[in-house]
């Protein structure tokens, strides 16, 4: 019954902030609401069990990326445009491909109506950090590459030109 | 709660980030509207690992790595839109059309 | 020694080899006497093989083969093994001819040292002399057609050789030609028979030969092709007519060689061809006797030459025609052993009479006998022998030429009396020409003092063989047809069978007459030591080779006769009475003169060829090249053409249109996007996206 209601709210809430992020005139509205809704979805998270994953998320995305991305539009915003439209004339298509996408969502969604969960959730953080030094090592060193190329990307292009 | 739940969760949350990339003026919008859909594969993963595969971790690894994935996709996207802001002073989607021709 | 008989052809070839390269070119060498020892051991070999055979101590024909190559062909559809032998074949024939041979050769070469003399290619001389010896004694010898035609190609060449000897003047460049196209004209005809010969029997072996015809596996057909074929190769080769025209015109060679070859030797080679394959004639009967009539007419037609030719060397050239004449229309009639002898004893005399010849030419210098008269007494031995000679030929009775020639008219007159009367009188016009040359040359006075005085008796080397010659002329005769040795050394073939299908007269004729003395000739080939008495049971040979009685006596006064007439014409320094007659029937001395218009029609016929061959090329080079190549060309560019604008306008269009549609296609997609706007292209991508995915996963 908590569970249950806790689902829902928490549900609510990142949808909601969704439709909050892409709807919003205001930048940093969204970007707000962006924020909010990957709070939310760390707390589902938590209630299916996986609890180191909360808290990467939170960590990660919330307090990472959703401030830098907060940051990014303070920087690049104006002004003038916190009362522009922000959606594009193309939105009837895009609704069209949605409506499209959500009957076949949906019918996948329906197969697993009867699914229930079996066990309880346990405390994972010692079986991930097994498998990723284990039998994962492998992607955990590529990711680690991949990180050291994004920052790479990031500092290269955001370079003043100073050798000019 | 089932599994079905959850899954309808994320794949709301889908639509709407993919309704927000097609639709989002400003760039920023539209790499928000892709962390959107990074987060719903993402409860999709856990959800799975939770109901499908109890034992184990592997669907809650992954989930990580997507995060982490995302984290970069979006450090690297940021970058890129500063690089073009100062070229273009503009970060609307309609205006970046050098590939035009 | 008779096993040995191969040598008598390989020693003079080697000896023609060493002179050839071994010698040095020199005036004065003594190369020739290699030439000379060799013949005289030659000789020898062949002396011994004859007494062996005439002995009858020999079971004849002996024949001795090797080796020489084999091929695998098929025959009706068999693999079959030819073996090619090569090999002799000794019979009486062969051994006969081999003396002959050898002795006239080496009586030549040893009057060529003293004639050639400082000759500016004396050993090269000797060389071809060798060389054409060895090749007649190959044809001889030989166990094989094939060797035989070899050997008598390599003696047309030898002939071409001596008769252009002094190939800087036009006269013997042009003889030398006309004499190798002549017989090889006939050569063709040989070719043929050879090839019907060997795909018929399957072997050139002559003894396989005629095996195949005396069990009678010859079709009639080809039987007659064949002796036809061998007739033709002996036409050009023996200078029958149409084909002598060579021989006169063949004078143009020094006179030695002239009397190896074109008196002697070279020229009896198609008469003793016809002789070695008697059986293929005998099996044709029509061609043996069209071989009669065209000897006939050689023989009268070369006489009736010979009547107002006024060269020495030419009344000899004409009168070796007309007695070759005798010798094939002998062998036409049936008259194998007289046709032999005639063979022999001609070889003797003739070559006497050429040798003297030579001889008064090298005293004289000139040709011409309206230039001579009256060398009887500068020119002893010449006269003599030479009188000698002409009387043999003439027919004078006990003298070797009278023998055989009465044994040639003996069997002319049992078979055909027409033409005996025109051997009649064809042995009459001899003796009148023969001896117009002996009384022009050497009686009455001189007609050119300058020569006269300058006329000289030969030396030894050369009047040495003219006596030797002589000696031969004289005896050859008696001592060949006493005890019927002659019949013993050329017995005629047996006619075991005829052609698969038996024609006419004659071949019953000659059928039925062999086929009752067939046992006894048997019995007399196996044993050749046989008696005088089987000489009598030699059908066909009619009565010995005798002429009856009254005939013989009227041929002797004929003869007589026209030596008288001779005599009356030509004893006068001036031969008033013989111009006055020139001078009445001119229209006939030209026919005579211009030898019958013979040559006249080869060159008609040989400048017809040209222009057909002309004609043939004007057709290849304007008609066949311009339609045929050059409009083949013409065609092929306008169909390139064509192709090249089908090309342009149909497929490259195609191709263009395609790479039109292609971009046209491109460009109308671009402009439902709208230019650069990457949401757009997104939205384009996720609509196709999203329902290709809905289908899959409803589906």
């Amino acid at each position: 019954m908590i569970e249950q209601i806790i689902f829902y709210s928490l549900s609510l809430v990142a949808v909601g902030s969704a439709l909050g992020v892409v709807l919003h005139r205001n930048a940093v509205h969204s970007s707000l609401f962006l924020g909010l809704s990957l709070a939310a979805v760390a707390g589902l998270y938590a209630l299916l069990g996986a609890d180191f994953l909360f808290g990467a998320q939170i960590m990660v995305y919330v307090s990472g990326i959703a401030v830098l991305v907060m940051f990014v539009v303070m920087l690049l915003g104006r002004a003038s445009d916190l009362h522009l439209r922000q959606v594009n004339e193309r939105w009837p298509w895009a609704l069209l491909v949605c409506a499209v996408a959500a009957v076949g969502m949906l019918k996948i969604v329906g197969l697993f109506a009867a699914k229930t969960a079996q066990t309880s959730g346990y405390p994972a953080t010692h079986a991930i950090g097994r498998l990723m030094l284990g039998e994962w090592l492998l992607p955990f060193e590529m990711i680690s590459l991949v990180l050291l190329a994004a920052l790479f990307g990031a500092v290269f292009f955001t370079r003043a030109e100073n050798a000019q | 709660m089932t599994l079905a739940h959850y899954m309808g969760v994320a794949a709301a949350l889908f639509l709407i980030g993919i309704f927000g990339a097609l639709t989002r003026r400003n760039i920023i919008g539209i790499l928000m509207s892709i962390e959107l859909m990074f987060n719903a594969a993402n409860i999709n993963l856990a959800a799975f690992n939770r109901f499908l595969h109890p034992v184990g971790v592997t669907g809650q690894t992954l989930a990580l790595f997507v995060i982490t994935v995302a984290a970069a996709e979006i450090v690297v996207g940021l970058a890129l839109l500063l690089a073009i802001y100062r070229g273009t002073n503009t970060v609307y989607a309609e205006d970046y059309n050098l590939l035009k021709g | 020694m008779i096993e040995y008989a191969y040598l008598v052809a390989l020693i003079p070839f080697a000896a023609s080899l060493i002179m050839l390269f071994a010698a040095k070119e020199d005036p004065h060498s003594p190369a020739p006497w290699i030439g000379i020892v060799a013949m005289a051991v030659c000789l020898g070999l062949s002396l011994s093989i004859l007494s062996a055979v005439a002995s009858g101590s020999v079971d004849l024909p002996v024949e001795k083969n090797w080796d020489w190559f084999s091929f695998a062909a098929s025959v009706d559809g068999k693999p079959f093994f030819h073996g090619m032998k090569v090999g002799t074949l000794i019979d009486g024939p062969a051994a006969l001819l081999m003396v002959v041979v050898t002795l006239v050769s080496l009586m030549v070469q040893i009057y060529s040292i003293a004639y050639m003399h400082g000759d500016k290619r004396f050993k090269r001389y000797f060389a071809f002399v060798s060389f054409f010896t060895a090749s007649m004694l190959g044809l001889v010898i030989s166990s094989n057609l094939l060797v035989a035609f070899m050997s008598w190609e390599l003696m047309g060449l030898a002939s071409y050789l001596l008769i252009g000897f002094w190939f800087e003047k036009d006269g013997p460049c042009e003889a030398q030609k006309k004499a190798f196209m002549t017989t090889k004209l006939g050569d063709s005809g040989l070719y043929l028979a050879l090839l019907f010969i060997f795909a018929k029997v399957g072997s050139f072996q002559l003894s396989q030969i005629k095996q195949f015809y005396a069990m009678g596996y010859m079709p009639a057909g080809a039987a007659v092709v064949i002796a036809i074929g061998l007739l033709f190769g002996a036409m050009g080769k023996s200078a029958q007519a149409p084909l002598f025209v060579w021989l006169p015109d063949a004078m143009e060679g020094p006179t030695p060689g002239s009397a190896l070859i074109h008196a002697a030797t070279m020229v009896a080679a198609g008469i003793f061809l016809v002789a070695r394959t008697f059986f293929v004639f005998q099996a044709a009967p029509v061609v043996m006797d069209a071989a009669a009539w065209i000897g006939c007419a050689t023989a009268f037609l070369a006489a009736s030459m010979a009547l107002v030719s006024y060269d020495i060397k030419r009344v000899l050239a004409f009168s070796t025609i007309s007695q070759l004449g005798f010798m094939m229309c002998a062998l036409g009639v049936g008259g194998y052993t007289a046709g032999l002898f005639h063979l022999t004893t001609h070889a003797f005399f003739k070559a006497l009479l050429f040798l003297a010849a030579g001889s008064v030419i090298h005293s004289v210098h000139t040709n011409d006998m309206r230039l001579m008269g009256g060398l009887s007494r500068k020119m002893p031995v010449t006269f003599v022998t030479m009188f000698l000679a002409t009387c043999a030929i003439a027919g004078v009775p006990y003298l070797s030429g009278a023998y055989s020639k009465d044994m040639i008219l003996a069997n002319v007159w049992t078979r055909n009396p027409a033409m005996f009367w025109i051997m009649l009188t064809t042995a009459c016009m001899t003796a009148f020409y023969m001896f117009r040359l002996v009384f022009l040359t050497f009686t009455g006075a001189d007609r050119d003092h300058e020569k006269h005085h300058h006329a000289h008796e030969s030396p030894f080397l050369m009047t040495g063989p003219l006596v030797l010659l002589a000696f031969l002329s004289l005896v050859s005769g008696y001592v060949l047809s006493r005890n019927g040795l002659i019949h013993a050394l050329l017995p005629k073939p047996a006619l075991s069978a005829v052609t698969a299908t038996p024609s006419t007269s004659h071949a019953e004729h000659a059928a039925a007459a062999p086929a009752a003395a067939h046992p006894e000739h048997q019995a007399a080939a196996a044993a050749p030591s046989h008696e005088i008495a089987s000489a009598s049971r030699h059908h066909g040979e009619s009565h010995d080779g005798h002429l009856p009685g009254w005939l013989h006596y009227l041929l002797m006064a004929a003869i007589a006769g026209s030596i008288l007439l001779s005599y009356m014409f030509y004893k006068g320094p001036d031969y008033a009475l013989a111009l006055a007659f020139k001078s009445n029937l001119s229209p006939l001395f030209t026919l005579l003169d211009r030898r019958w218009f013979f040559d006249d029609a080869f060159d008609a016929l040989v400048k017809f060829c040209d222009r057909v061959a002309a004609l043939a090329f004007w057709i290849d080079s304007n008609v066949v090249d311009r339609i045929f190549v050059d409009g083949w060309g013409l065609l092929m560019r306008i169909v390139s053409e064509i192709s090249n604008v089908l090309d342009a306008l149909l497929v490259d269009r195609t191709v263009d249109r395609f790479g039109g549609v292609t971009v046209g296609s491109g460009v109308l997609l671009r402009s439902l996007v709208e230019d650069g706007q990457i949401q757009e292209y997104l939205l384009y991508v996720a609509i196709a996206f999203s329902l290709a995915a809905t289908l899959i996963l409803i589906y």
